[in-house]
């Protein structure tokens, strides 16, 4: 057979397994050409014999408990990471269903602790300011004060009320 | 591979899911002794096979990735197992002494029986594709029983045999051409295949 004929193409043009465009070229060669026809024929034939193979038996019905038992003789096999971390982030897991209130409850007593804190350090602020306020002569007599955080809550209340009649 | 509901089971097997390797056993069980059956032809050995080919899967069922086809993968352990059992000089001995096999001469298979029915014609026919099958490479043996037998495509073989589909297209032919040859006694008037208009 020649290289120009589609020997190498048959089988594949047989099984429908050729990209269209060779499909139609190998069909029209056929038109024309008898032995390649006659090729394509034989090997259609083989083809559809297999078919007509009669059937593998079907498992035994002890196929199923035997391999059963096999398994279990098998160590689990380890899991890969993507599916471990699968496993960690399903919501149906019973670790996912305790992380989760975990997290919120950590997270619920950094909040508080950190608002604590930021009442805390407000609370300290005011308590100095008060404390200054209420010595605001002794301190304002002494006449070099020396916080500049001081000097500046003096002139405010220099500027806001007279010294007299403030406590 | 969302749309390979197997994948899906593999997936679920992976977190832990034992009863989705129960379900894959259940649904490729029959196919795999089938499978086993056209290297070995020997039920009894077939099913053992088969089940190694499942507790391969097991073993193997970490490296599974969604990216491959279930059925592929299965395939690709089956083929290779099945193909290590005919390299294994125990088993080429044996299928030596196979009793009952293959017809010298192929011509001969049917023709003594002008009308012979059809179990006996299905049993000389398993004879001689089991007889085929025997003498081709490795490759082309495996390629042919995945393409005619298993009803694989090109592109699923070539994932299986861990090649390109222009290779799985010259093996698959050449096996063909043997076949053309070794099952002519059998020929009968093709159908389901592509047809001149």
């Amino acid at each position: 057979m020649s290289p120009r004929h589609p020997a190498d193409d048959l089988t594949a043009f047989v099984d429908g397994a050729l990209p269209p465009a060779r499909a139609a070229e190998v069909r029209a060669h056929l038109e024309r050409c008898a032995a390649c026809r006659a090729e394509q024929e034989r090997l259609a034939s083989a083809a559809a014999a297999f078919r007509r193979v009669p059937p593998a038996p079907v498992p035994s019905p002890l196929f199923s408990e035997r391999l059963a038992a096999r398994l279990a003789r098998e160590e689990r096999p380890r899991r890969p990471w993507a599916a471990r971390l699968a496993a960690w982030v399903e919501p149906s897991s019973l670790r996912w269903r305790l992380a989760v209130p975990a997290a919120a409850a950590a997270l619920a007593g950094g909040v508080i602790f950190a608002a604590v804190r930021m009442h805390g350090a407000e609370e300290a602020a005011a308590a100095e300011h008060l404390d200054l306020l209420l010595h605001y002569e002794e301190v304002a007599s002494v006449g070099d004060v020396a916080s500049p955080e001081d000097a500046a809550v003096i002139a405010q209340l220099d500027e806001i009320a007279p010294r007299e009649g403030r406590p | 591979m969302a749309q390979d509901p197997d994948a899906a089971l593999m997936l679920a097997f992976q977190r832990g899911d034992d009863g989705a390797f129960r379900v894959l056993f259940e649904r490729h069980a029959r196919a795999m002794v089938r499978f086993c059956h056209h290297f070995v032809r020997d039920a009894a050995r077939a099913e053992e096979l088969a089940q190694d080919v499942f507790v391969n899967l097991y073993r193997a069922s970490g490296r599974y990735r969604p990216s491959a086809r279930f059925k592929t993968f299965l395939y690709r352990i089956a083929s290779n197992h099945c193909l290590n059992e005919l390299r294994r000089g125990e088993y080429a001995a044996r299928a030596e002494a196979r009793p009952g096999e293959t017809p010298a001469d192929p011509d001969a298979l049917p023709s003594h029986d002008p009308a012979p029915d059809a179990a006996a014609e299905g049993a000389a026919l398993e004879r001689a594709v089991g007889a085929l099958l025997d003498r081709l490479p490795e490759k082309q043996r495996a390629a042919l029983v995945l393409c005619r037998l298993e009803g694989l495509s090109y592109e699923e073989i070539a994932d299986v045999l861990d090649t390109t589909v222009g290779a799985v297209k010259s093996l698959v032919h050449r096996a063909t051409v043997a076949a053309a040859a070794a099952l002519a006694p059998f020929a009968a008037p093709a159908s389901g295949e592509e047809v001149l208009p």
